[in-house]
């Protein structure tokens, strides 16, 4: 019965709304233009949040990395460690490699050098690592191999050249390996290209045996910095903890505060950064759903009017027979029709919008299912709630009064 | 005697204006059985609208009880009340009232969505009751494809589709030439032959007299009620 009614409230809604085709596709634009932006906007968020999130996955599976010095500001993370004082000794490197927590760790020192191949230059930047690099910072050569242990413990003048640096000095129609190239003067031989990240920064990078690095092109013998893997994603809290109070005790220091070094733990870059994000997203879907309230709001206008000139029409239906009920759901249906096709609509356009910004805009999107659920629900809701009104005024007309309204 | 369809005793209905209680109805007791043509005359002020909206259940009284067809109508919600509408009143207006972006045979269902009765048999009971007044093949028309008669047609036709206890009508011919309006008393007469019960609320005596029974209202209060022949 009650679905009976609801399907007679339908073709009478559908009726009405053809019959001011014009006034009520205007109407459903608000709820359009609503819905669109939630889903785009959203969108745009959530591809950003994404976008942080797989950049910094790809730093290296369960990373932590101890910087020596303090914290500058609040990147966790630095891409150059080749201004940093060091204070991180080999014996610390071996004390943390023998914690529980650690499945490998790699040492890294840097500088900015001048590289040369027969008559051609590149600034590049120099990384003195070991062997352990490439697994604990999941970055792997695609030619050629990095260098061995025994190359870091004979202090081997190898290089691994990063992908632009290659590019920059040797070249597509040379093959690479064997090639000797001058770094500050010093000869190395190439024995690998890394593959490309993507990001010119990392790509114009070269690395060397840090026994090498030290000896030959820094001097010293202190490292900038030491990449840690942990043995799993669940316990990296654990394991910073185990490397600060081991360091602590190694450097003879009472605290964090006093320290040397700090740890840059990818879960709170991870989590910092996503938390950016999801303000970001949960602000523009703010804005989103301020304007479908807008939507709705125009939907509850014109629904007052339609309520106002169709008095009459009201009148003559409950003389026949039409309970308050039935007019309320008449109404009520009308109105949920109208805000839930601007919904629809909204979502296929936000969606096409979303698809534009990366194609056409190159921007990172992702449409969550969340997100176009999220999209539908309010439009109902809005078409309930801002019809409701309207609807209910019409149910309350009294049938004498409203059979004589001109 | 039979039962009658509509029993009215001592009805009062009385609105209250401010500082002033307007009598409308003062007291009226009126019975009609199945099967009468009943006038209800009277100038305009003398209440019979008000009476009229309470026989057609669109209010309810201040005092007094009214039954119709045997079932109690004072004290009821407005939702029984479009029950007891549905079911026992056919309304035909001055105006005719038909909603114009529906066809006329959306217009003679109306009454049959509103009984809750599915689509196929509504669109059968509504296409005889279209036939029975003489609009078959206008269907598919809208009112404003219609002449005045027409449309009037339809509004009788809609009235009788829920094949209602009484057809109340409302000044029927108010709105129509001479010509056209005696076709539809004529339509009145030929349906009360075939048994429908009918109630003519008007000012103008003669169509009054058309029915078989007057009855007069003044202040509120019926002043004489008798054959038609007796009325002046």
């Amino acid at each position: 019965m009650k679905l009976f009614a609801i399907k007679e409230s339908a073709g009478m809604a559908l009726r009405s709304i053809r019959s001011n085709l014009g006034r009520s596709l205007l109407t459903t634009l608000g709820v359009l233009i609503g819905a669109g932006s939630l889903i785009a906007l959203t969108a745009l968020g959530n591809g950003a949040s994404k976008a942080v999130e797989e950049s910094l996955q790809s730093l290296g599976a369960n990373l932590l990395i101890v910087y020596s010095g303090q914290p500058r500001g609040t990147a966790l993370v630095r891409r150059n460690t080749s201004n940093i004082v060091p204070t991180l000794s080999e014996n610390d490197l071996e004390a943390i490699r023998e914690l529980g927590y650690v499945t490998m760790a790699a040492p890294e020192s840097s500088l900015n050098a001048q590289a040369k191949y027969e008559n051609r230059n590149a600034s590049i930047t120099i990384i003195g690592t070991d062997h352990n690099y490439p697994l604990v910072r999941n970055y792997y050569p695609v030619y050629g191999e990095f260098f061995s242990e025994s190359d870091v413990d004979t202090r081997r003048a190898v290089v691994v050249l990063g992908s632009k640096a290659a590019a920059d000095l040797i070249g597509p129609d040379i093959d690479p390996i064997g090639e000797r190239v001058r770094v500050n003067g010093q000869p190395f031989t190439v024995v690998g290209v890394m593959q490309s990240k993507g990001n010119d920064t990392t790509d114009n990078q070269a690395f060397v045996p840090i026994s090498t690095f030290l000896r030959s092109l820094s001097g010293g013998s202190k490292y900038a910095a030491i990449n840690v893997q942990a043995a799993d994603m669940a316990i990296m809290r654990e394991a910073q903890s185990a490397i600060e109070a081991e360091l602590l005790r190694l450097h003879g220091l009472p605290s964090m505060d006093a320290a040397d070094f700090y740890i840059a733990n990818q879960l709170d870059v991870l989590g910092a950064a996503q938390g950016t994000a999801g303000t970001f997203t949960l602000l523009l879907g703010g804005i989103a759903a301020i304007s479908l309230i807008v939507g709705g709001i125009g939907i509850m206008n014109i629904m007052l009017v339609s309520v106002t000139e169709r008095t009459r029409e009201i009148g003559v239906r409950m003389a026949l027979g039409a309970k308050p009920g039935d007019v309320l759901l008449q109404f009520l249906v009308e109105a949920v029709i109208l805000s839930v096709s601007g919904g629809v609509l909204g979502i296929a356009a936000g969606v096409a919008a979303a698809w534009a910004f990366s194609r056409f805009g190159g921007m990172a999107v992702a449409v969550s299912a969340d997100a176009v659920l999220l999209a539908f629900m309010f439009s109902l809701v809005t078409g309930l709630f801002f019809g409701g009104y309207p609807a209910f005024r019409a149910s309350r007309l009294d049938p004498i009064e409203a059979l004589r309204y001109e | 005697m039979d039962q009658p369809v509509i029993d009215l005793r001592d009805i009062k209905r009385h609105y209250i204006m401010g500082p002033t209680t307007v009598r409308a109805v003062d007291g009226v007791t009126l019975s009609i059985v199945t099967g009468e043509f009943v006038s209800i005359i009277g100038p305009s002020g003398s209440g019979k609208s008000s009476l009229m909206n309470i026989i057609g259940c669109l209010d309810t009284p201040t005092e007094g009880s009214y039954h119709i067809n045997g079932e109690t109508v004072q004290g009821l919600s407005r939702g029984r009340l479009a029950e007891i509408r549905n079911r026992e009143i056919g309304f035909v207006f001055q105006s005719f009232n038909l909603l114009p972006r529906l066809s006329a045979l959306e217009n003679v269902e109306l009454p049959l969505v509103y009984a809750g009765i599915a689509a196929r048999q509504r669109r059968e009971q509504a296409m005889e009751m279209l036939a029975k007044v003489g609009l078959d093949g206008r269907e598919k028309h809208l009112p404003a494809e219609l002449s005045g008669g027409q449309r009037q047609r339809v509004a009788i036709a809609r009235a009788l589709a829920s094949r209602p206890s009484v057809l109340l009508a409302d000044e029927p011919t108010g709105a129509l030439d001479q010509k056209t309006g005696v076709e539809i008393i004529e339509m009145f007469h030929t349906l009360n032959a075939e048994g429908s019960t009918i109630v003519l609320v008007t000012h103008d005596m003669n169509i009054a007299r058309q029915a078989r029974r007057v009855v007069r209202v003044l202040d509120g209060l019926v002043v004489s009620d008798g054959p038609a022949e007796d009325a002046a």
